[in-house]
């Protein structure tokens, strides 16, 4: 085992940590609109399928990191992995992007409205689902910011 | 190993650039929706005004005249296709063959309702009549019952009477024997029906049965019941044609016109009845198991210049019959709760509220009577009420959920006696004849609900998909109809929130090919699926559970859908097996948050004292619940004695009822009007002005009105808005009516004449089609650009609470969602033409007798869950600009000084910034000008021109109210600031109507030219850093060392 983490460039590395943070942003998402609160509900329009698509990129630029492949083959496989890279934070960016759009009307309204509807408004479970929100999207910035490092760092393994 | 780390640095940075692409193709789209917030905080500019007269934002969509009366008279040819019932149709009656001969039975077969020109009759000279409409459509009518129907019977000519308003005498069509057109306030109605006894003593040829050639010819009995402003009608008031008093309802077939019924039967081998007005009848006799059954039975409604036409294509079958039922057809009106409370009657000590000392008139004696409806005594008019105990429970809600009941919940009373007028014990089957939503097709279709949607969120909506499915061999246009059922809880029982077993939410048409199906998308607000908990939580809820939604023909197939899919049959009492399928959205926990605030505002109670048991302080009053139907069903609250002065809080009740709402205060010294130099022009109103009522231009305009102008402009606002002198605003004038302008157009080149009111509301209702609603809006704004005229009262919203109110036929239906969808085209048209279009008469003028000061008491969920609610489509989902409120009060307050409904509801919650009109203005005890304005209120029905000041009466005083003058109100800043704040609501909405007509441009700020230069320029630098990592990673190894 240790012999493998010593040998994995640290492409890898960055893209290991950026689809685990990817995927717990989707698990605090998921949790956030299906628990009772403001947000309950509140779906962003596929937030979920570009999330997914990025994990799935990033565990393929970690599988292709494996492949041994020289000449032809081994550019493809970089050219591939390259791209991959590069369309990762693309994608979590426009989730990012996305989520915040969709929350900053709900979020300012729980945090910044006038006295008489924050009494009405700052329940337990709106405060919550405001957290839940906020930290979900603390957790896509820092895999967008994962996934750009990655891309500067080669995957493939020395032949 | 260089060129590698250079292709890995060119990697990452093509990276970054193609997040940044994205961030900035994204984040444009988003800032361009905040694009006016953005330009408040950064202090930019997005959009210019335009000064050329070539670009106004609001033109004709139409180049010539005749193109904008074509369009008028298309609508209401659709109208007229689009809204007719066919009720009943059987052994094929209807569509009627081409050539197939009629006889036209019955006086308004040859004058239908209206018959006179007006408010709601054009008059044009190419209006079509019944009989044209017929003929132009094949139709051959039997000359000989023509003939003496038309000259010997109604024998048209003309009249001159006076004018209602005026006074003048006018030329009208009259006729030797027509229908009562105007039932009264209350009083007796004759249905002058001609019967067949005296067809010849009129002048019908003595043989003339046998001048019908039976067997080839089919009866057409048409039958109207007039209408009008002031006027109600009272149950059991029927007189006969020999003006006999007759003691039924004069709403149902009278005997007079079974008699005709029974001729047509047998001198013709088929019958159709045709009704032909906006007030529900009883035909129990003529339906199904009647006495005198007939073939076929089609709602009309009342018919404008054009709507016959459409009427005849659907009789004859040149269009498929996609009209419904806006209202519920029972066997007996006796069988409505609502009318256990109709009419009123006084307080037991009515007369305490009568003063000779009130301090605002002092040594006047003012009495607690009643006023009339269209004035002509000053009073208090606080002495009477009703009690609207039914609750949500108007028409088919009461109907229908009493039907569920009675299969879910037996234990609720639901058959009982109570309310059973056709048997001893209640049956749904005995009691309604037809069901709102009722309408048959002429081609067979079936409607199934493919998918729901439920948005939870404050602004989301409800998105159903409906297949449509053809099963005929004609191509045709179809009605799809949107049902649920919310649940109905514990929480619910314990509460005292009443549900309806189902609810109509929404509708929509569409034309499918034969043998094909076609989708129809039905959206609606999600926030009308909550209900309004007034006990407990406080505003709105949604229960948890399941809520079943439908698409059926009407509200009964509906709850038949949904018993089914709750796994109810026939055999536990289901009247029918259900022709249609229900899916089910569930809620897992009780929300009381999602609709708990609208707009920024916490929604809660605000008209705690419109129920009559907050003076009573105690249990006077009992609501219908659901929860025991029997023990619930309403009494007639005017029977009950109550004292004012019993009340725990009977100073404040009797306070309210002399119209003390609000009290002038002193020692509060209001700031005068100087002129800022800003006017209302097109110079000082640009873009930010338009879009923002809360930029500060608006607030430094209505600051320099002075006192005297701006107490004055408010409470001396109709018929016309004057010039104020810091503001120079142009005087826009008010118009009439319901069908839209009744003002005449003069071609000024061919001196041709037009009037564009060929609209019907009734029709509109009938024909369940909100697009249709959007498109005549459209055409009443055109109408008003061509006749330059802005400002128009041009629908009626009100609900349909009983079939006796005299101005039905001005309103929509029972339902408030159907209003209230209906309500969102008309209002959303006129509005993107520019046009103030005010609905009448928000608040629950719910009956013409005693409008002028009745008190209707009723509880919060009540308040907001009906007659309300069938205005907040128009004012709130759409860009409405005005409103007219309801003569009454609510509770004891005069619905003009009610702040929880114009200032909470409609401007809070509803974030309406229209303008807000009383209805006329007759009588000064009862209309109190402070309470007005503090209420907001923008302009004051006065009916006088150039009067916008509080110091025309005699000393200097107010002309009408004349303890008010510049100094009486110059102590009380809060009144001048309110005043000033309300003529803010009403120039800004000039502003942005065709009044002002300014239009703007876009132009680019820095921010926007910034943001374009971060997409080209991040779009550049990714592509060339993501073309210089492909080319160093294709590159063979030894080039790349090169590199």
């Amino acid at each position: 085992m240790n012999s493998v983490k010593r040998k994995q460039p640290a492409g890898v590395w960055a893209a290991l940590l950026a689809a685990i943070l990817a995927l717990v942003s989707v698990i605090v998402y998921q949790v956030n609109i299906s628990s009772a609160g403001y947000f309950q509900n509140a779906a962003v329009t596929n937030q979920i399928l570009y999330s997914v698509l990025a994990i799935i990129m990033l565990v393929v630029v970690v599988v292709l990191a494996q492949v041994k492949a020289a000449g032809a083959a081994g550019t493809v496989v970089e050219l591939i992995s390259g791209l991959l890279q590069i369309a990762v934070p693309v994608l979590l960016t426009l989730c990012l992007v996305n989520l915040i759009a969709a929350r900053a009307e709900g979020l300012g309204f729980i945090y910044f409205s006038n006295a008489d509807v924050l009494l009405e408004v700052q329940t337990p479970a709106n405060l919550s689902s405001a957290t839940g929100t906020i930290a979900n999207m603390v957790l896509l910035g820092v895999a967008v910011l994962v996934s750009m490092v990655a891309a500067f760092f080669r995957t493939a393994r020395k032949a | 190993m260089k060129a590698k780390r250079f292709a890995s640095a060119m990697r990452g940075l093509a990276a970054i650039m193609a997040s940044v692409l994205v961030l900035s193709i994204v984040g444009t789209g988003i800032a361009d929706s905040y694009r006016a917030r953005l330009d408040d905080f950064l202090g930019t500019q997005s959009y210019v005004t335009i000064t050329d007269a070539d670009a106004a934002r609001f033109v004709s969509d139409y180049a010539t005249i005749d193109e904008m009366k074509a369009a008028a008279r298309d609508i209401a040819i659709r109208e007229g296709e689009e809204g007719t019932v066919i009720m009943k149709n059987d052994n094929n009656v209807l569509p009627l063959a081409s050539g197939q001969t009629v006889a036209l039975f019955g006086l308004a077969a040859y004058a239908p309702y209206p018959y006179t020109s007006g408010d709601h009759k054009a008059g044009n000279a190419d209006a079509v009549d019944l009989v044209q409409a017929l003929t132009d459509a094949g139709v051959q009518l039997n000359q000989t019952v023509l003939d003496f129907y038309q000259t010997n019977i109604l024998n048209k000519h003309t009249e001159q009477v006076p004018n209602q308003w005026t006074g003048e005498l006018e030329t009208s069509t009259a006729y030797d024997h027509i229908y009562v057109a105007s039932p009264g306030d209350m009083t007796t109605y004759q249905i002058y029906e001609v019967p067949p006894t005296e067809y010849v003593a009129l002048g019908a040829p003595a043989d003339w049965m046998s001048q019908v050639d039976k067997e080839n010819t089919i009866g057409i009995c048409v039958f109207a019941r007039g209408a009008g402003e002031g006027n109600t009608y009272a149950p059991g008031s029927a007189v006969n044609y020999a003006g006999e008093e007759t003691g039924e309802d004069p709403l149902a077939l009278s005997e007079d016109e079974l008699a005709v019924i029974d001729v047509a039967k047998e001198t013709c081998s088929q019958v159709i009845v045709l009704l032909n007005t906006g007030n529900t009848m009883m035909i129990g006799d003529i339906a199904e198991g009647g006495e005198h059954e007939v073939d076929g039975i089609a709602y009309i409604g009342c018919l404008n210049d054009y709507q016959a036409i459409g009427v005849a294509n659907v009789l004859t079958g040149q269009v498929n019959a996609t009209g419904a039922l806006p209202d519920t057809y029972v066997a007996d009106n006796a069988s409505i709760p609502a009318v256990m409370n109709f009419g009123g009657g006084y307080y037991a000590d009515y007369e305490i509220v009568a003063r000779d000392d009130d301090p605002r008139y002092p040594g006047v004696e003012i009495a607690n009577t009643e006023a009339g409806s269209f004035g002509g005594s000053n009073t208090y008019n606080g002495g009477m009420y009703i009690v609207e105990a039914e609750g949500i429970y108007v028409g088919y809600k009461y109907y229908e959920t009493r039907y569920y009941d009675s299969i879910v919940n037996p234990g609720s009373g639901a058959s009982s006696s109570a309310g059973a007028t056709q048997g001893s014990a209640w049956n749904y089957g005995d009691e309604v004849v037809y069901t709102f939503g009722h309408g048959l097709s002429y081609l067979p279709y079936t409607q199934t609900l493919r998918s729901v949607e439920v948005d939870r969120t404050p602004d989301g909506n409800i998105t159903a998909v409906v297949d449509i499915t053809n099963n005929s061999d004609q191509d045709g246009y179809f009605l799809a109809q949107l049902y649920v059922q919310q649940p109905y809880t514990d929480y619910d029982r314990q509460n005292n929130v009443e549900k309806s077993a189902v609810m109509f939410l929404n509708s929509g048409k569409v034309e499918v090919a034969a043998g094909a199906t076609e989708q129809v998308t039905i959206t609606v607000p999600t926030k009308y699926l909550a209900s309004y908990d007034y006990t407990n939580a406080k505003t709105y809820i949604l229960d948890d559970g399941d809520y079943y939604f439908t698409a059926a023909a009407g509200a009964h197939e509906a709850v038949n859908n949904i018993l089914a899919a709750q796994g109810y049959t026939a055999a536990d009492g289901m009247d029918a097996e259900a022709v249609g399928t229900a899916l089910t959205w569930n809620l897992a926990e009780f929300d009381d948050s999602t609709f708990s605030v609208s707009n920024g505002t916490p929604v809660t109670n605000v008209a705690d004292d419109a129920d009559l048991n907050y003076w009573t302080g105690e249990d006077t009053v009992t609501y219908l619940s659901r929860q025991d139907w029997e023990g619930t069903y309403p009494i007639n609250y005017n029977e009950v004695d109550i004292y004012l002065a019993d009340s725990p809080r009977a100073d404040e009740w009797i306070a309210e009822l002399r119209g003390e709402t609000y009290t002038i205060q002193t020692g509060n010294p209001a700031a005068e009007g100087v002129d800022s130099g800003l006017r209302f022009n097109s110079a000082d109103i640009q873009y930010e002005q338009l879009s923002d009522i809360n930029n500060e231009y608006w607030e430094q305009l209505v600051s320099s009105i002075t006192i005297d102008e701006a107490v004055g402009a408010v409470i001396h606002g109709g018929s016309q808005t004057d010039t104020l002198t810091n503001v120079d605003n142009p005087v826009v004038i008010q118009n009439e009516g319901v069908s839209g302008f009744t003002a005449t157009y003069t071609d000024e080149t061919t001196g041709e004449t037009y009037r564009f009111n060929v609209h019907s509301q009734t029709l509109m209702g009938s024909s369940f089609n909100p697009e249709l609603a959007y498109e005549w809006g459209l055409v009443e704004g055109n109408s008003g650009l061509w006749l330059q005229r802005y400002h128009l009262w041009g629908t009626g919203l009100t609900q349909r609470r009983t079939p006796y109110n005299g101005r039905n036929y001005e309103y929509i239906s029972e339902d408030p969602m159907l209003t209230n969808r209906i309500g969102y085209g008309i209002l959303q048209g006129c509005a993107d033409k520019g046009i103030l279009n005010g609905p009448k008469h928000m608040g629950f003028n719910d009956q013409e007798h005693n409008r002028g000061g009745i008190s209707a008491y009723m509880n919060e969920q009540k308040f907001r869950e009906t007659d309300l609610r069938g205005f907040e489509g128009g004012l709130s989902d759409a860009d409405g600009m005005a409103v007219m409120i309801a003569f009454n009060r609510i509770g004891a307050t005069n619905a003009s000084h009610h702040v929880g409904m114009l200032q909470t509801i409609l401007r809070d919650e509803w974030g309406y910034t229209g303008l807000i009109s009383t209805d006329m203005m007759n009588n000064m005890y009862y209309f109190n000008a402070e309470s007005m304005v503090m209420a907001g209120i923008t302009q004051v029905a006065d009916f006088a021109t150039e009067d916008n000041h509080i110091s025309l009466g005699e000393g200097g005083v107010d002309a009408t109210w004349p303890y008010i003058s510049v100094e009486s109100v110059s102590g009380d800043a809060d009144l001048v600031n309110q005043a000033r704040e309300n003529l803010k609501y009403q120039l800004y909405t000039f502003a942005n109507s065709a009044i002002l007509n300014v239009s703007t441009e876009r132009v680019n700020t820095w921010w926007d030219t910034a943001l374009q230069a971060l997409t080209y320029g991040s779009a550049a630098l990714a592509a060339i850093t993501g073309l210089a990592w492909i080319v160093l990673t294709v590159l063979p190894d030894k080039k790349k060392e090169e590199v």
